[in-house]
């Protein structure tokens, strides 16, 4: 059984005058209804360019109802690029320079992909996606050894 | 103009040596100048599993889409949890569903706060038998 841990802390001195702002939590990612931790994930790199379309960060290839989880980081440095993230055909919102962001994935529907498109420039982007199930695409080469 | 960061730190032992660790400050659409907007942090806790709205788009501008939202299950349950969507028809199999925060599970996504009511972010518990809390609260422009 695997640990993963993720940890936020959100501070600002001045986004309320005379109130600092300080948010921490930490929590452990486990199976799905369990205290066993998943075990499966996927973390990568890649570029996106503005003449690519809406691309697949990852298909709804697991289990429906089940904890997932997506982390999605735009590592351009030009304020003016940005990602665009989508969920099925929902706009969840854009991640300019430099931007994050953590959130369960429930895979409530067999469609519901993460998709991602760059705006105003090519940026580069990491992600980790920890997953309770993930089922293989098939083969295009079918059955070699019958 | 403020300054609001937000840094996360993963570390999993799935595949040897994952160890995640970023920092943002939070900007405006576009520009280096941070977000001075926010809904403050609330708390609400319910025993229903009736749907709730976190988040009226009216509370993003929809010419300026920078915003962030954070949520928590300050729960420590390992069933019980929170479906977080967009709209009311958050359930298991409905496209509108993000995901599931278990307790002690966090969020932190962008915002397209478009002048829709599709846009409002909803939760709904998976069971009133036992009292469960969100916190939460949105970063805009």
């Amino acid at each position: 059984m695997a640990t993963t841990t993720a940890t936020v802390g959100i501070t600002s001195a001045d986004l309320t005058p005379g109130m600092a702002l300080g948010i921490s939590a930490t929590t452990t990612l486990n199976k799905t209804g369990l205290t066993d931790g998943l075990e499966i994930m996927d973390m990568g790199y890649g570029t996106l360019t503005i003449a690519d379309s809406h691309k697949a960060l990852h298909e709804a290839l697991g289990t429906v109802d089940t904890s997932n989880y997506v982390y999605l980081a735009n590592e351009s440095t030009n304020a003016e690029h940005y990602i665009e993230v989508v969920l099925h055909d929902t706009v969840i919102g854009r991640l300019y320079a430099g931007d994050w962001m953590f959130t369960p994935w429930n895979q409530s529907d067999s469609v519901a992909e993460w998709s991602i498109q760059a705006y105003g420039g090519a940026c580069a982007y990491t992600y980790a996606i920890f997953k309770s199930s993930y089922v293989l695409p098939d083969s295009t080469q079918g059955t070699l050894n019958p | 103009m403020a300054t609001i960061n937000a840094t996360v730190t993963i570390g999993s032992d799935i595949i040897s040596g994952v160890n995640i660790s970023n920092t943002m400050t939070m900007t405006k659409a576009g520009t280096n100048n941070g977000l001075d907007g926010t809904t403050g942090l609330n708390v609400k806790t319910v025993q229903t599993e009736t749907a709730f709205k976190l988040f009226d788009h009216s509370e993003g501008d929809p010419a300026k889409r920078a915003s962030k939202v954070y949520i928590r299950n300050t729960g420590s349950s390992a069933t019980d949890f929170f479906y977080i969507g967009f709209g009311e028809d958050l359930a298991a199999a409905t496209i509108e569903t993000i995901g599931r925060l278990y307790g002690s599970d966090w969020m932190l996504i962008p915002w397209d706060a478009v002048a829709a009511t599709t846009h409002d972010i909803y939760a709904k518990a998976s069971t009133a038998e036992s009292a469960m809390t969100l916190e939460f609260i949105a970063f805009t422009e």
